[in-house]
Formats: C-alpha cells, sequence, structure tokens
C-alpha cells in the first residue's frame, strides 16, 4: 500500500515488514522517529518484537548482538555519536557473524554538535566489516531494510542501510510499503548457522591465539566479497518479486559520456538533474550513483569507470588529508586496472550544508576546465572572500 | 554427612585455565549446579574469559557467548528477549561478571539493565581487582589494599563501592550476597533467583590467591572469614526493600582475614581500626534495615 | 562436548566464527602441581592416647548411627570392660580429644559406659572361637591384668584357666574399687562375658599352696597377673594400735558387705586413688573425713574426677602435712600428731620433695587413721623363675619375662597403675603368647600418623556443650554406696557424640569434593578419588578436611 512517508518512518515499515523479533535502540537526533514508530507498532501489537528501550547505543549493540546469538531475526537504529559510541559492538558483531541490521541517518560528528547530513560517521565504521548500503529515496530505504536482512542471513554478516538526515529521514515521499505477510515472500524466517541452544551448547567468541584467528578472518573477508554477488542477487530477485531493484552500483545516462560524476545519497537526486541539463546542452556526461559502499563492487566500478576518460566523486565526507573517502576507494579500485583515469575528488555538503544544482555545476565546471586534477581535494563553497573555491 | 548437600551434576569440568586455588571457578561450579543445564552465560571480559579455554574448548557444558567488556547486562537483556521470541521461557540467562563488568565498566549497562527489570540473573564473582589483566584496582578493591595501581604507600584511599546499595536503590525483585565457602547457600540462592521474574543480581566474594597474596588452600578459608568478619554479610534483599540478614554465623576479628593476605601488610593499626570501625557500622545499618523493611512477604 | 583436543589443519575444516563445541578435559593440568595431595587416614588422637588402644572414633562412629551391638563388639576387640573403664577409667582419651581445641573434650568414658551397659543389658555375649586350641594357659591373678589376657586368649582358641587367690574374681575391680564407683552386678556382668568364651574360673586357689606345682604342668605357658597386695605402712611410732588399718584392707571390707567401725572422726593418709576411695567409703560411714596429703592437691596421683567428686561430697583435705605419730588412749588411737610439709627440689617422680618445716607440730583428733599411702608387691613365689627388680617382674613392652613360659602384666609389672594399663598389658601379652605357642613370629600392628590438631579444620563444627550425667544423692543419700554417676540417657549419648570430629577418618562430609576448584574429587560408594590428571595441587582439599584426612608430599620437578 503506498503511504507517504518521512524516511524514518520508512525504515520503521522496512523493520516491519522484514518481521524483526527484537529491537534495542537508543534515541538520538535524527533517529528518534524510526524508534518512535516502531515502539507504537510493538505496543499495539500490529509488530511481534521485543523493545529493550536501551540506555546507550553502546548497549543497543550489545542486545541485538545477544538477541542474535539467541537466533532471532534483530534490528536496531542510530545516527552520528550513537554510531560512533557502537563502534566496538560494531566489530563484535561482524567478527561474531551476526546478520543484525542497523539503519543510520548519516549525521555530522561533533563538536561542534551539529544535527545535519554528512557520512563522515558511517564511513568512520568503514573497517569493522559491516555491510555498507546508501540509500537514496524513502521507497528504496524501505526496500533496502528487506534486502540488508536478506544479504546479511546469506552471509552471516551485519549490515547497515544508511540514508541522509532531513533530506531523506525528514522528507516525505511517497512509499509503497507492505507487511511481514508480505515481508516473507521474499525474506524467509532466519535460520541461524549456529545460536545459544541448552541442547546443543557451544561457545561463542572464546580466547583465539594467531593460529586460528587468521583464518576466521579470512573467512570474513572471503564472505565479504561473496556478499557482492549475494547482494546483486538479492536486488535482483527483490526486482522480480516486487518490481523495484536498484543494482549495486546504479549508471545513470553513462553510454558515450566522458566524465562521469560518481555520488552517493541524496546529492545522486540533485545529480540526474544537473546531468539533464548538460547533457541537453551537448556535454558528455554521465552519473555513477554508488549505493553498496561495503563490500566495495569493485567489478561494477572498475567496469563503468574505465571506460570515462575523467572521474568526478563528489564525497560528503573527509577522510583528513588525504580527502574524500569514496574517491579514495574509487582510485584504489582503478589502480589494478592499469586503466590511468584523472579522477577529480570533490568534498561537498559536509555538515548538512546544502548541495544544490549550483554547486554541481561548479563541480562539473571545474572537471571540465582541466584535463588533470590541480589539487587533490577540492572543497566547493568553503567561505573565502579571495577565491570561489579552495583546495586542500 | 554430607555437610553441603549440592546437586550431582557437573557442568563445570576438569581442564580449565584457572590458577590453583581459584575462587571464581568453584563460584561457577555452583552456580551451574544451581541453574542447570537450561542456561546461557553471557561472559564479559573477565578472568573467566580466559578460564573458559581457548576456541574450539569451552570448559562449561552450557552455551557461552562471550562479550565485550561493558555489555554483560545489555548483551543478557538481548539474549533473553531472544530466547523468549524463539519461545523458550524456560532457559535461565546468567550474565557472569567479574567486578570490572559489574562495578565501573559494566556499571552502565547493569544500572540499565536493573532499571529496566530486565529478566536475567547477573552474578558478579568479585575478587577485588581486575585481576585477569594483572591485578590493578577496581572500584570493588577494598581500602587499604594493595594493587598494581595501588602500590605503595599509595594503597586504596577509598571504599569498596557499595553495590549492594545502588542495586536495592534500583529496587529489582531479587539480590543477594553470597560466598564460595557457603556452597548450599550459594546454590540456594540461585535457586531462588530462577524462579523469580525480572533482575536478580547475586554479589559473590571468590577470592583470588594471586592478587590476594593468599596461599592457594586459604581461598574458602578467607572466603568464610570474609563472611564471618562481617566484611561480606551474607544478604537477601527482595524489591530493594525485604532484608534478610543471615546471623547466626560466628563473629570473627577482621584481623583473622586480614593477616591472611599480602595485599593488606601494610594496613596500620589505624587502618585496621576504621575497617573494623566502618564493619560494625555497617552491620548495625543493615540490621536497621531488616528491622525497618519488616519480615519478607511470601510472595516476594 | 568431546575431551579430545581438536586441532583443524584447513580453514574449512573451521565453524564460521569462534565456535566451541568441545570441552578442556585434553588438558591434563596435573602437569602444573608442584605439590600433590592423597587420602591419608590417621589414627585419631583419642585412639592414640588410649593405653589400650580402643577404637574410640570408630565406635562412635558405629553408635551414631545406632548400631549399639557393633560398636560395643567394637570394643570387645581391645577392652572386654567397656561398662567398667568406662566408669573408672582415668581416661586419658580425653586429654588427647582434639575437640578441647574447640569447646571442651567429648564425654568419651560415658559413651563407652553407655556401651558396655547396652551389652549387659541386651545380655550380648563374645563370639566363641570356631577352632578350641590345644594348648592351655595358667592366669594367676584374677584382676584386670589377668582377666583381659583370658579373655583374649579365650578368643583365640585357647583353654585358659585363672588362678585367684581371692573367694571372688576382680581383683582391684572388685576389692579395691567401691560400690558407689563400680557396682558388683555390673562388674559379674562383664565377669561372666568371660566365662561364656569358656575360660574356667578357679578362685580361692593359691599358688603354690592350694594349686600344686605339678599340677600346672599342664599348662604351655603362664601370665602373671598379681597386682599389688600389700599396703606401704607409715613406720610412725604405734602404728599397730586399735583404729590403723591399712586402706586395702579397710576398702576390702567395705566391698565384701563386712560390718567396719570407723567411728566419727576418720583421717585418710594418702594422695592415689585408694585413698580417694578410703576417704569416699568412710564418708558414707557417716564419718567426719580428713585426707591428709603431704604434698598440694596438684601432685595428687589419684584421677582429678575422683578427687573433684570427694570434694564435693564433703571430704576434706589438709596439704602439706604428714602424720608423725599416733596418739593413743587404751591401745586405741585418739588423736593424730602431724608435721607440717613444704615442697623443695622435684623427686624421681618429677613432683617435688616434701620436706618437713621445723617446729611445726600439730595434732588431729582422730577415732581411725587410715592407711593408703602405695601398695607393693608380693613376688618372692616368682623369684625363682623370672627376674624381679624392686619387688616388680621384669618385661619387656609386651610382658615377655626371662623365662619364655611366664608372661606378666598389670601392676605387678609397672607399679600402681591403672585399670586400662592392665587390661592393655593383658592383651599384649596374649598376643605373644599366642606367638610364641604357635610357632608363629610376633608382628606388632604398624600404627598410621596420628591426627595432630593443626590438621583439623574446626571451623565446621558448632561449639556444643559437654553432657551433663546425672548423679543420684550419693554419700547424703538414702543410699549411700549407690552409683554416684549414673550414665547418660540415649538422647544424650547421642547428642554428645555428635561433638565427635571423627579425626583422621572420613565421614563422607563432601568438602573435599565440593571445593575442588578443578573438579579433580569424585565420589564414588562412600570413596573419594582425585585425578592426578587435573589435579593443579592447589591443596584446598587439605586444609578443608574437618578431620586432617589429607596429608601432602611434594612432587620432585
Amino acid at each position: 500500500m503506498q503511504k507517504v512517508l518521512e524516511g524514518n518512518h520508512a525504515i520503521s515499515w522496512g523493520a516491519k515488514a522484514s518481521d524483526v523479533k527484537v529491537i534495542a535502540a537508543y534515541p538520538i537526533t535524527p533517529q528518534t522517529q524510526i524508534v518512535e514508530l516502531l515502539s507504537e507498532m510493538c505496543t499495539s501489537g500490529e509488530l511481534d518484537a521485543k523493545f529493550i528501550k536501551v540506555e546507550s547505543e553502546h548497549s543497543a549493540m550489545a542486545a541485538v548482538i545477544g538477541s542474535a546469538a539467541a537466533g532471532v531475526r534483530s534490528f536496531t537504529a542510530t545516527s552520528s555519536h550513537g554510531l560512533l559510541l557502537m563502534h566496538e559492538m560494531l566489530h563484535w558483531a561482524v567478527g561474531a557473524r551476526l546478520p543484525i541490521v542497523l539503519a543510520n541517518v548519516n549525521r555530522a560528528v561533533g563538536p561542534p554538535w551539529n544535527i545535519w547530513t554528512d557520512q563522515n560517521d558511517s564511513l568512520s565504521q568503514r573497517d569493522t566489516g559491516l555491510i555498507q548500503i546508501y540509500c537514496e529515496s524513502n521507497q528504496e530505504v524501505f526496500d533496502t531494510t528487506l534486502q540488508a536482512f536478506k544479504v546479511a542471513e546469506t552471509v552471516s554478516l551485519p549490515a547497515m542501510l544508511v540514508l541522509d538526515a532531513f533530506f531523506l529521514s525528514h522528507t516525505s515521499e511517497i512509499v509503497d510499503v507492505f507487511g511481514a505477510d508480505i515481508g516473507k515472500k521474499y525474506l524467509p524466517p532466519f535460520k541461524p548457522v549456529d545460536f545459544l541452544d541448552p541442547d546443543n551448547p557451544k561457545a561463542f567468541g572464546n580466547l583465539t591465539g594467531p593460529d586460528y584467528y587468521y583464518e576466521l578472518r579470512h573467512k570474513i573477508h572471503k564472505d565479504h566479497l561473496r556478499a557482492i554477488d549475494v547482494a546483486r542477487r538479492a536486488d535482483a530477485e527483490f526486482g522480480k518479486t516486487f518490481g523495484r531493484s536498484y543494482g549495486l552500483v546504479e549508471e545513470y545516462r553513462t553510454e558515450g559520456a566522458e566524465t562521469i560524476l560518481v555520488t552517493s545519497g541524496t546529492i545522486t537526486s540533485t545529480a540526474r538533474v544537473v546531468i539533464d541539463e548538460r547533457r541537453e546542452r551537448g556535454e558528455k556526461l554521465g552519473l555513477l550513483k554508488i549505493r553498496l559502499f561495503r563490500p566495495f563492487p569493485l567489478d561494477d566500478v572498475r567496469r563503468v569507470l574505465t571506460r570515462a576518460k575523467k572521474v568526478a566523486v563528489i564525497d560528503r565526507n573527509i577522510g583528513f588529508s588525504i580527502g574524500g573517502i569514496f574517491a579514495q576507494e574509487i582510485r584504489s579500485a582503478l589502480w589494478n586496472t592499469r586503466v590511468h583515469v584523472p579522477l577529480f575528488s570533490f568534498i561537498a555538503g559536509i555538515g548538512g550544508r546544502d548541495v544544490t544544482p549550483e554547486v554541481l555545476n561548479e563541480i562539473l565546471d571545474i572537471a571540465s576546465a582541466v584535463e588533470y586534477p590541480e589539487q587533490e581535494t577540492y572543497w566547493i563553497g568553503v567561505k573565502d572572500e579571495e577565491l570561489s573555491y579552495t583546495g586542500r | 554427612m554430607r555437610n553441603f548437600p549440592i546437586p550431582e551434576d557437573e557442568l563445570m569440568t576438569s581442564g580449565h585455565l584457572a590458577c590453583q586455588g581459584c575462587g571464581a571457578t568453584q563460584a561457577m561450579r555452583f552456580a551451574l549446579k544451581a541453574l542447570g543445564k537450561q542456561t546461557v552465560i553471557v561472559m564479559p571480559a573477565c578472568c573467566w574469559s580466559v578460564i573458559d579455554g581457548p576456541f574450539p574448548h569451552s570448559a562449561v557444558q552450557v552455551p557461552v557467548f562471550h562479550t565485550a567488556f561493558e555489555t554483560a547486562a545489555s548483551c543478557a537483556a538481548g539474549v533473553k528477549a531472544g530466547l523468549d521470541m524463539r519461545g523458550d521461557h524456560e532457559t535461565a540467562v546468567l550474565a557472569w561478571a567479574g567486578d570490572g563488568g559489574t562495578f565501573d565498566i559494566g556499571f552502565q549497562a547493569l544500572s540499565g539493565a536493573a532499571e529496566r527489570n530486565d529478566d536475567i540473573i547477573f552474578a558478579c564473582y568479585d575478587n577485588e581487582a581486575y585481576m585477569n589483566t594483572g591485578v590493578q584496582r577496581s572500584s570493588a578493591t577494598p581500602f587499604g589494599a594493595w594493587t598494581t595501581t595501588t602500590p605503595h604507600p599509595h594503597t586504596k584511599s577509598h571504599p569498596k563501592k557499595s553495590m549492594f546499595e545502588i542495586l536495592a536503590a534500583h529496587r529489582i525483585p531479587y539480590l543477594a550476597t553470597a560466598s564460595v565457602a557457603y556452597p548450599n547457600d550459594l546454590v540456594d540462592k540461585f535457586r531462588r533467583a530462577r524462579e523469580i521474574r525480572g533482575m536478580k543480581f547475586i554479589h559473590i566474594i571468590a577470592p583470588c590467591p594471586a592478587g590476594w597474596k593468599s596461599a592457594p588452600e586459604k581461598t574458602v578459608e578467607l572466603a568464610r572469614l570474609a563472611v564471618q568478619s562481617r566484611l561480606f554479610p551474607l544478604v537477601e534483599v527482595w524489591q530493594g526493600k525485604y532484608y534478610l540478614v543471615k546471623k547466626d554465623l560466628p563473629y570473627k576479628p577482621v584481623t583473622d582475614y586480614l593477616s591472611q593476605q599480602g595485599r593488606f601488610a601494610a594496613l596500620s593499626e589505624a587502618d585496621i581500626g576504621r575497617i573494623q570501625a566502618d564493619i560494625e557500622e555497617r552491620w548495625e545499618e543493615l540490621l536497621r534495615k531488616e528491622q525497618l523493611g519488616g519480615p519478607v512477604p511470601g510472595n516476594a | 562436548m568431546s575431551s579430545k583436543k581438536r586441532d583443524f589443519r584447513d580453514e574449512s575444516e573451521m565453524p564460521l566464527s569462534a565456535v566451541a563445541a568441545d570441552d578442556m578435559r585434553w588438558n591434563k593440568t596435573g602437569s602444573w602441581r608442584n605439590i600433590k595431595p592423597f587420602y591419608d587416614p590417621k589414627t585419631s588422637p583419642c585412639i592414640a592416647s588410649c593405653p589400650a588402644g580402643e577404637n574410640i572414633q570408630g565406635y562412635i562412629e558405629l553408635a551414631r548411627k545406632e548400631r549399639y551391638e557393633e560398636a560395643a563388639r567394637l570394643i570387645w576387640q581391645n577392652n572386654p570392660f567397656p561398662a567398667i573403664c568406662g566408669r573408672v577409667c582415668y581416661h586419658p582419651c580425653m586429654d588427647g580429644c582434639a575437640r578441647g581445641s574447640l569447646d571442651r573434650s567429648v564425654f568419651i568414658p560415658a559413651i563407652e559406659r553407655y556401651l558396655g551397659d547396652y551389652a549387659i543389658e541386651h545380655g550380648l555375649r563374645e563370639k566363641r572361637p570356631e577352632k578350641t586350641l590345644d594348648d592351655k594357659v595358667a592366669v594367676i591373678g584374677g584382676g584386670p591384668a589377668g582377666l583381659s589376657c583370658a579373655f583374649f586368649l579365650a578368643k583365640k582358641g585357647f583353654r585358659v584357666t585363672v588362678f585367684e587367690a581371692k573367694p571372688l574374681m576382680g581383683g582391684v575391680l572388685r576389692y579395691g574399687i567401691p560400690e558407689y564407683r563400680l557396682p558388683k552386678t555390673v562388674l559379674d556382668a562383664e565377669l561372666k562375658r568371660i566365662e561364656d568364651l569358656g575360660v574356667e574360673f578357679r578362685p580361692d586357689s593359691i599358688v603354690g599352696k592350694d594349686v600344686t606345682l605339678e599340677a600346672l604342668g599342664q599348662y604351655s605357658a603362664f601370665f602373671v597377673g598379681i597386682g599389688l597386695q600389700t599396703s606401704r605402712r607409715l613406720g610412725i611410732e604405734n602404728e599397730n594400735s586399735k583404729g590403723v588399718m591399712a586402706g586395702l584392707e579397710f576398702l576390702e571390707k567395705i566391698n565384701t558387705g563386712e560390718p567396719v567401725e570407723v567411728g566419727k572422726r576418720v583421717v585418710v593418709v594418702g594422695g592415689g586413688n585408694t585413698a580417694m576411695d578410703v576417704a569416699r567409703s568412710s564418708l558414707r560411714q557417716g564419718a567426719h573425713v580428713t585426707v591428709v596429703y603431704r604434698r598440694t592437691r596438684d601432685e595428687m596421683p589419684a584421677i582429678e574426677d575422683e578427687v573433684h567428686e570427694a570434694n564435693e561430697e564433703g571430704v576434706h583435705f589438709r596439704f602439706l602435712s604428714t602424720p608423725v605419730g599416733v596418739i593413743t588412749k587404751n591401745g586405741r588411737i585418739t588423736e593424730i600428731r602431724c608435721q607440717e610439709m613444704e615442697l623443695g627440689e622435684p623427686d624421681e617422680s618429677g613432683r617435688r620433695r616434701p620436706v618437713p618445716k621445723e617446729g611445726t607440730y600439730f595434732n588431729m583428733p582422730a577415732d581411725s587413721l587410715l592407711v593408703a599411702i602405695g601398695e607393693k608387691p608380693e613376688s618372692k613365689m616368682f623369684e625363682a623363675v623370672c627376674s624381679i627388680s624392686s619387688g616388680l617382674i621384669v618385661t619387656d613392652e609386651y610382658g615377655r619375662t626371662s623365662n619364655r613360659k611366664i608372661f606378666a602384666g598389670g601392676d605387678v609389672v609397672s607399679g600402681a597403675s591403672t585399670v586400662v594399663n592392665a587390661v592393655a598389658r593383658g592383651r599384649g601379652a596374649a598376643e605373644v603368647i599366642a606367638a610364641e605357642l604357635s610357632g608363629k613370629q610376633f608382628d606388632p600392628k604398624k600404627t598410621k600418623k596420628v591426627v595432630a590438631i593443626a590438621d583439623l579444620n574446626t571451623a565446621y563444627f558448632l561449639q556444643k556443650d559437654r553432657a551433663q550425667m546425672q548423679r543420684s544423692d550419693g554419700a547424703g543419700g538414702r543410699r549411700p554406696f549407690a552409683e554416684v554417676n549414673m550414665g547418660l540417657t540415649c538422647e544424650q549419648v547421642q547428642e554428645e557424640m555428635s561433638r565427635c570430629f571423627s579425626c583422621g577418618v572420613c565421614d563422607g562430609c563432601d568438602n573435599c569434593y565440593v571445593f575442588c576448584p578443578d573438579v579433580a574429587i569424585s565420589r564414588h560408594d562412600g570413596t573419594y578419588t582425585i585425578d592426578y590428571d587435573y589435579c593443579k595441587g592447589c591443596l584446598i582439599c587439605v586444609q578443608e578436611c574437618p578431620r586432617g584426612i589429607l596429608s601432602t608430599e611434594s612432587e620432585g620437578k
């Protein structure tokens, strides 16, 4: 059924459609609506789940780790500092191979306090081993919740779906939703590989030396790689079942494109419009949306970007000194192809600063003006009375 | 004629990695005998994380989930929620933490679970310092004790945090202290806890020869003297109100206890006097609380 | 869960995450040990203290389970006279009893008495041996030493005849110890048990007079237990006056029911058990009694119980005094002249020697002077056949004399001693006689280590008062010679026995099994086993054993 839902509520519906059994969460702006609606759903009984109102995000992740270890589908949601506080336990969920789904509303980190969107919170979890999927619309958010469970439960790794603060979390869109009765057509009941079972007692997470830890980490790495295809198939199957699919990356008008713009999150929606406009004017431009960030869809990215003459990556995040994180990932992805595509790294939108069509035009102007980037990183829109932009 | 009729089944086996004379293992053995095999243990970082043995082996024959240091109570709450949602309302969830994972780094989660009245048993086996990492002080370390982070002459100057009072203030359904020297008392308390719905906390004094600098063979004796000197009285509290203090025990001077532990070797006469005075004051307070609460109601 | 150590060779063998499905029993932590505990049952200190070596812990253990008959029979393996010794023994077992370190030692004689009386009440008899042996043994002297020897020899199948000079058996048990301490009915019952084994009693038979040496030729061996016959004399003026009597002589009359007139004021000289018996018997004749003793109460050789009871009954004591003369009128004693003493250097007995104080004389009025300053042996008839020294027959610790066929025990060997010592000697001699006659080598039994009090852990025992025995009206009552101490009731005995620690003998308390942190002690059919594959040598089991059963040995590393 169609509903007008803000992104946060789309997530609540996604969790409900996924028939989650245990939720543990701690409120933080701008995630609170997720848990508020879920709370109501649990209270009314329309969602048959236990909601543990934990006393911090660290405990939230610990609690869903516990419930997932007990063998039930578990869910949590957070943002920014809450995610940072969960960091230790994200590693734990990965190492314990528990298919928890976590919805993160991308919010800037402090100090100073900033409640608006950027991606540093989720990208700081990059090496934990958490699967990461970046969503562009509220529909995608709802759909990706189910897909995230499917992928997570297939590869036994936790997954995080990410949405922009306010642009998605608090913006209403029309979302086609359904309940668990429909959801189970796509997402069967969770069958854990191992779980806490007194009839078959096992211990989880015992002290492990260098002799075996190495292989256990290797397994995670392999399953991460495996998750790429699993995610692809999960998305395709979702398409077959519900008529909507998104891919791991999305190429938008890349045929014949010489310069390809790479975006993620809601910047993508704005970019589509700008690409259309500029293509009207004859520019050979295309757009690549990165949806699956972890595991990194190496083949897809290589396939698309090695055809380009220039690549311009927009990062709503910063890896201090090295530049945009997506840019760094893409450079690294392209290296072994031996195809040396000039890559422009643009920083925009940090701390929720609006990424308007003007900003995107400025980016594309810069990219088209020179053969090769003249700076490692272009910070678009930095207040500087002398220059319209400054680098590094 | 058995001094301690306790259940026969062994759910903890030999071959574990505990030091000689470890009180924490006695505590686990008795607790498991009380709770039976329909139990899941959630174990944060503590001595038992190592005692349990290396992957792929475990010294206990019930499921164990090793978790991060801070998270015994929160993880256990999650496990319990998960089991309930599986339809399993029988399996007891036991959070099994040392004093670090209870009093300090684990305190937030413990307080959270207590306030929510999560249906778990939280057991703290208290060896009064961070023993697993090499005897550093915790807030459970008693006044006057040596540890590596309270070396002479700056031995611990603060009193032991009174976890008992803190949890009584949370008004949880059941709270008790226990000692490895009184095994069937410990077993009874765990059994009682298992039958109660909501949050239960059992605080066990578990001497550590390595960290207390005591002889390994004296572990049970020290656990007994801790109780008999009233430094660690055996108490139960229901709903934070109804106290039951075990009084029919010999009363020994605290010097009997202190003199057998190298960690107290530097205590001055004044220190000992202060400890003894503190014991008496707290004992009186406990008795007053027992009076105030009145008899334990039948449905407690 | 499997107990083998699991090793992975290939990643594919490993689970998805660090999941452990096997236990730790492959890890033999016994290798950590450098000191090893082991079960080492020991002798209880009460047993070690008992001259007869009675298995006190053993009979208490049986009696606690209400197996009274078995308990009584267990005593009979070391002592045929529980009902007697339970009443009259000086109970060194109580001095050794470890319970004394917690509160007060166990009231062992009361328990023994209960069991002895039980056996009598229930007419229990000792089992006769299956075979009767050819050899005949003659026991000379029907007192505790001889009767004990006869009992143990008869149990082994020997044919024994006990020759006793007096008209009745018992020796000092009948003719020395008064009725109010040891009723004759009890004595006769204990004696009957010996007769029921086939032992021939020959009273009124003095060897060398009523029994000829030829008649003795039929015996393969002889045990001499004739005790001490003659009372020592004070050696003072007018000692032969009327009213001056030897203590033993006085007791014999009392104990055979012969009327004795002692008058209103009696003075008893001496500090031993005989003196106490004499004093208390005189009291029961209605006299005012004063015991005059040359040292102080601390040096008195009498059993403390006796002194205490005498005092309670109203016997007066005059210490550091000794009679130096008897004042008479018409050949009859009227007063005693005494001198005060003081204590000087210790003599050969270790006690400080009494030294007369110059010029400190005093008189005491007396209708009788009863002299109980010790007895002497009458061993002249044996001088020709075995070594005698200072009148005492010389033997080794087992009663062997210088003559292969002659054995001896009791006071005639040791000098004035106690009933239980005589019983022990009689039994010891029976063992060597049996060995000698069967041609076997005598092998004294090896004894186990004795439990030291430091080995025990008294934390497991609650303080509990010793049972109090009911007492009759005693000397002042309507029946003055009725037994003073009336024994414990069944409930009291059970309560009292529950105070026994069972030192050195496991009673299945489970402490070792319960407290082992390594689950290395298991229990099967009431015995405990340490699994040394896992024992780390923490020694908690040793420490927590209430009874000191576990011992340690270091393991050379």
